[in-house]
Formats: structure tokens, sequence, C-alpha cells
């Protein structure tokens, strides 16, 4: 019995100079892999369009009913998205949201991503529903911010010539 | 001083542990008859989790439904998106191509080695080996990672859709879970060594809780904890599903029936699940990950979906009425049918194996409460749907008027007399 307590105490001691495995969060933060389905953003085309156009595809899939989609028109003088709706609230009540991904795989156009985001903390309920404003990517370096002024008839068709997800 | 002893010793105490208690991780209640130190009865009461997730699954429609019953438990919860999966895609007649049913083979695999090992830690904390507890924790996440890396969650992976599965395998991240597996290979045998040498761990579970091949067939018990008592009982081997026809496991078997024995077999089943997740990913087959058409509404009809969760049978009753939502779904997770073995097990123990013994089925708690048989007094009695959601409201409309929430305007309502009843009433 002794000399199976010293192998024991001997393994724990082993341990003792390995380096730790405990990461000091939130000093140094894990990196999440390239699949992590954390918080949603809602992505720009090139020339700054917003992807998302509103047709509430992804609130009708939404299996915890966590989005609220509400669609306005657009119009070549004030064009938010390609097509001819767009979406004037969009929010996303992360309270309720299991990130299941199922949004993503509903929206026609791939304009919301499941991003790396993890930390969502809030101090109040209101404070968990994040808004279109919070969703939204910045707008890219080329492109310039919603609302746009653009010629008439290019940005007909609301939905563009999709690739196979990555 | 001596008297007293005598007139403790012939009372009879009973031991009421949970629904909330230090050693138990989720809300169940236990109540434990003892003589001295010795358990004479012991006796349970579930359903203080229950979560109306099957009646939850009849407004949902068949896609989002997968999302929520992967949700029943959160350490097993690709198995019973599998289970369901298997369940609706025979219901419509259809069946995912093979790709995809080894990858939810593989998916399964991975998820009961990072289950088993979990187990590991929290039994080990149990018998107040807390270094185990520790190390196993640590390795486990070596799997936890790989499943980060190939469905991008922790737990509740996603992986599943109806007639397939969401995310392939790429060659990178294969040779990834090669080198994973090889350091939990190592670090298994390590603890299967430990748990059959140390002398101190095995006098926490040599011997202790010792179900009989009998008893076990008896109880109706399943899984691992049916294994280490030398009964076959595991739904690979007895139905393969997915893709267990072409990737086969062998089932551990143990004879002694005792704590030791279902450690032996659990972590035995770890070199398995290694074995097949390996074979897998050398012969993957090649093709398509989904199919090209799943529909929407599922034909009438009812379909019965056996899987093999970590901790034993997993039983889905799936039935539809034709139209995008299913008609009843019902799920039966393995806990509930080991839930027995441990009542009898505890009796004639000491009060110190009890949480040892309860932890030796690797009980999930939440998982099994769900069915719901309401009586009153001795009038037994079946209430409708209707009738109880009408009580509901009445009873919420009360609530609200007494409480004062938002304002003295709403009057109480009656309050309806059944409330307590409903609580004593309550049967899993
Ligand atoms: S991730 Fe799932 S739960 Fe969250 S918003 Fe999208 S569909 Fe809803
Ligand atoms: S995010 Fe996609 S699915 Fe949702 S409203 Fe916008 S375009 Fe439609």
């Amino acid at each position: 019995m002794f000399g199976e307590i010293v192998k024991g105490l001997y393994t724990t001691l082993k341990h003792l100079f390995q380096p730790p495995v405990t990461v000091q969060y939130p000093e140094i933060k894990r990196p999440v892999r390239n699949r992590f389905k954390g918080r949603h953003e809602l992505k720009r085309y090139e020339n700054g369009l917003e992807k998302c156009i509103g047709c509430a595809l992804c609130a009708a899939a939404c299996p915890a009913d966590a989005i609220f989609v509400e669609a306005s028109e657009n119009s070549d003088e004030k064009r938010f998205s390609p097509g001819e709706r767009y979406a004037s609230t969009y929010e996303i009540n992360m309270m309720r949201c299991i990130f299941c991904g199922y949004c993503e795989d509903a929206c026609p156009t791939q304009a919301i991503v499941l991003e790396k985001s993890y930390e969502l903390s809030f101090y109040d309920r209101a404070s968990a529903i994040y808004t279109k404003e919070m969703l939204i990517v910045d707008v890219p370096v080329n492109g310039r911010s919603t609302p746009q002024v653009v010629e008439p008839g290019i940005f007909n068709r609301a939905i563009p010539e999709m690739e196979d997800p990555k | 001083m001596h008297t007293n002893e005598h007139t403790q010793k012939a009372e009879t105490f009973i031991v009421p542990i949970g629904p909330q208690h230090p050693a138990l991780r989720e809300p169940g209640h236990f109540e434990f008859t003892i003589e001295g130190e010795i358990v004479t009865a012991a006796s349970v009461r579930l359903g203080y989790a229950h979560r109306g997730i099957e009646k939850g699954t009849e407004s949902r429609n068949w896609v989002q439904n997968l999302y929520m019953l992967e949700r029943i438990c959160g350490i097993c919860s690709h198995i019973h998106a599998t289970a369901y999966c298997l369940g609706v895609e025979q219901l419509a007649g259809v069946e995912a191509p093979p790709r995809a049913q080894a990858i939810r083979e593989m998916v399964a695999e991975l998820e009961r080695t990072h289950s088993h090992l979990l187990w590991l830690g929290e039994a080990a904390h149990e018998a107040g080996f807390e270094t185990l507890f520790m190390y196993a924790w640590r390795d486990r996440e070596t799997v936890m990672d790989i499943l980060e890396a190939l469905t991008g969650n922790r737990v509740n992976y996603s992986a599943n859709l109806l007639g397939g599965v969401k995310y392939d395998v790429t060659g990178e991240q294969a040779s990834k879970i090669e080198q994973g597996l090889d350091y939990l290979e190592e670090r298994t045998r390590h603890y299967l060594d430990v748990v059959t040498s140390d002398p101190v761990f095995i006098q926490r579970t040599r011997g202790i809780g010792v179900m009989t091949a009998v008893q076990a067939d008896r109880l109706g018990v399943v899984g691992p904890t049916a294994r280490a008592s030398g009964v076959v009982r595991d739904v690979r081997v007895e139905a393969p599903y997915a893709a267990y026809t072409a990737f086969p496991i062998t089932p551990v078997l143990a004879q002694a029936g005792d704590l030791e024995a279902r450690f032996v077999v659990r972590l035995r089943e770890l070199f398995e699940s290694y074995g097949v997740i390996r074979r897998i990913l050398a012969n993957l087959p090649p093709g398509e990950l989904v199919l090209k058409r799943m529909p929407r509404r599922i034909k009438a009809g009812e379909a019965i979906s056996r899987v093999e969760a970590p901790r034993g049978e997993l039983f889905y009753f799936i039935r539809s009425n034709g139209s995008d939502t299913p008609d009843r779904v019902k799920v039966r997770t393995p806990t509930l049918c080991n839930m027995a073995s441990v009542l009898t097990l505890t009796v004639g123990r000491h009060l110190a194996d009890v949480p040892m013994i309860l932890v030796g089925i690797d009980p999930c708690f939440s998982c099994n409460d769900r069915g719901l048989v309401l009586k009153r007094g001795a009038d037994h009695e079946h209430w409708t749907w209707d009738r109880l959601r009408q009580i509901g409201l009445d009873y919420y409309a009360g609530e609200r008027g007494s409480g004062g929430v938002g304002g003295t305007s709403i009057s109480p309502a009656p309050l309806p007399p059944c409330p307590p009843a409903l609580l004593t009433g309550m049967h899993v």
C-alpha cells in the first residue's frame, strides 16, 4: 500500500513540472477553430451594399425564434441592398439563440454568418438584443456606406449566383 | 451514553438527497432509509428538470426539431440528433449517403470518447480521487478540440442534417484527429492501469454495487452498465445503424458486475472507439454528404429508431401525419432504464457507497425527465392537453394578479385546486 501511494504521488510530482494547461482567460484568449459558430455578423458586398434582403427566411427557420426581421423597400436613390427590399430592422436575441447555425443555412444570400466572437454577456435582458447596427460588418475599403445612390437597373437581382459554402 | 448509542442503532432514519445537493450535478430526489450506516430501502423521484421538449417538437418543423432534440443532452447530443435523423429518414423512405453515415458514426464515437472521459473524471471525483478527475478532464480537452475543429461546436455539434451531415472531414483534420487519438490512447492505457491497480481507489470500487447478469437482465439495464455485468446489450452490434455494418465494433464485456468492472468496460470501450475512428478515417467512403432531395413534409407513418448512446440504448418513436411537423416524438434515454439498478444495488450497502453506485450508471437526470402522468389522490386520471393548458393559463393569471407584477388592476383569479396535486402525482 505504501509503495502504491508513493507511486501515485510520483505521478503528481511529475505533473508539477509540466507547463500548466489552464488558459488565463480573459488575459489570454484561446483561438477558436475555423468552423466555430459564434456571434452572427451581417455581411456586405465589396461595393458596400448589404447582402441581407430582408426576406426573413432566417427568422422562419430559427428553431429558437431568436430573429426578428422587418423589411422596407429599396429604391435606386436610397439603396441598402440589391433587389427590391432590405432589412430595415434586424434583431437577434442572443439570450434565445442556441448557435445552431440554421439561419446561416436558410439565408439565400449568405448574408448572415456565425463568426468567431463568443464574448456575449449582458447586465440586463434588453442589451441581449443585438440590433442591425451591432451585427453588420464595417464597410469594405473600396465600398461606400449604405444607403447608396446608384444607377438605375444595375442591382435588380436580389439573390446573386451562389457558390458552395466553404 | 451507552443506552443512547443503543437506541440510535435500532432507529431508522430517512436520508433525503436532493433535489438540490452538492453530490448531484442535476436535480433528482432520492430517499435512503438507513439503519446505522446501512441502507435498507431506497426510492427516487425524478422530473425536476422536465422541459416539455417532446411537446415542443409538435410545434416545430422537422428540421427545427433536429436542433432542439440535439439539446436534450449536453453530453450525448449528437446521438440524439442521429436517432432522430435515422427515424425521420426511415419515415421518408430515404437513406443518407454512405459518406454521411460514416461521418455520423465517427462523430458518435468521438462523442462517446468525450462522454466516457468526462464520466471517468466525475466518478473519480465522487471517489475522492481529485487528481484523476483533473487529469481525465484535461485529456478530454483533446477530443473537445477535435470536435470543435470538425463541427464548430464543443457541445451540441449540429453535425447532422436530415438526409446527411453538414461537415466533411478534410485531410488536415484527419491527421489532427489521428494525433489526438494517439495521445488519448496512451492516456487511456494509463488510466486503465490506475483504476485496476491503485489500491486506494480499488477499495472504493472492487466488489461494490455488484449486479449479476441475471439481475441486470431483470432490471433491464442498458449500455456499459449492462455490459459490465456480462450482458451483451449493444445496439451497435444487435441492430447496426448508420455505418456500423461497414465499420463494426466488438462489444466490450466484463463479468464481475461491480463498480470496477464498469470502469474497465468504459475505458476499454474507448480503445474500440479509437480503433473504429481510425478505420473510418482511413476508409472514408467517397461521395455526397447530403441527399439531393429531402422532403419537407414527411409521409404519414410511425418509425422506431434505436441507437447506442454513451450510456446505453437510446430509443426514439416518431409519428408523422404527413405534415411538416411531427405528430408525436417519444424519447427514452438510457438513464431511465438504469435508474432502477441504483435503487436495488444501494440496499444493503453503506450510505458512503451510494454516490459511487449512483455515478456508476453515469446518470444524466435532465435527459430522462420527460413523460408526465398526473393523478390526483387515488383517482388516476389522464388529463387532456386542452385541460392542462387551461389550468396553466388560469394558474399564471392568478399568480400575476396576486403577485402584483405590473399593476394592481388585475383581480386575482381563483387558483385552480390542482397545482399541489400536480406535484405529488408526478411520475416519469
Ligand atoms: S444560430 Fe440558430 S438559434 Fe441562433 S439565430 Fe441562427 S437559427 Fe436562430
Ligand atoms: S439574413 Fe438572409 S435569410 Fe435573413 S432576412 Fe436577411 S437575407 Fe433573408
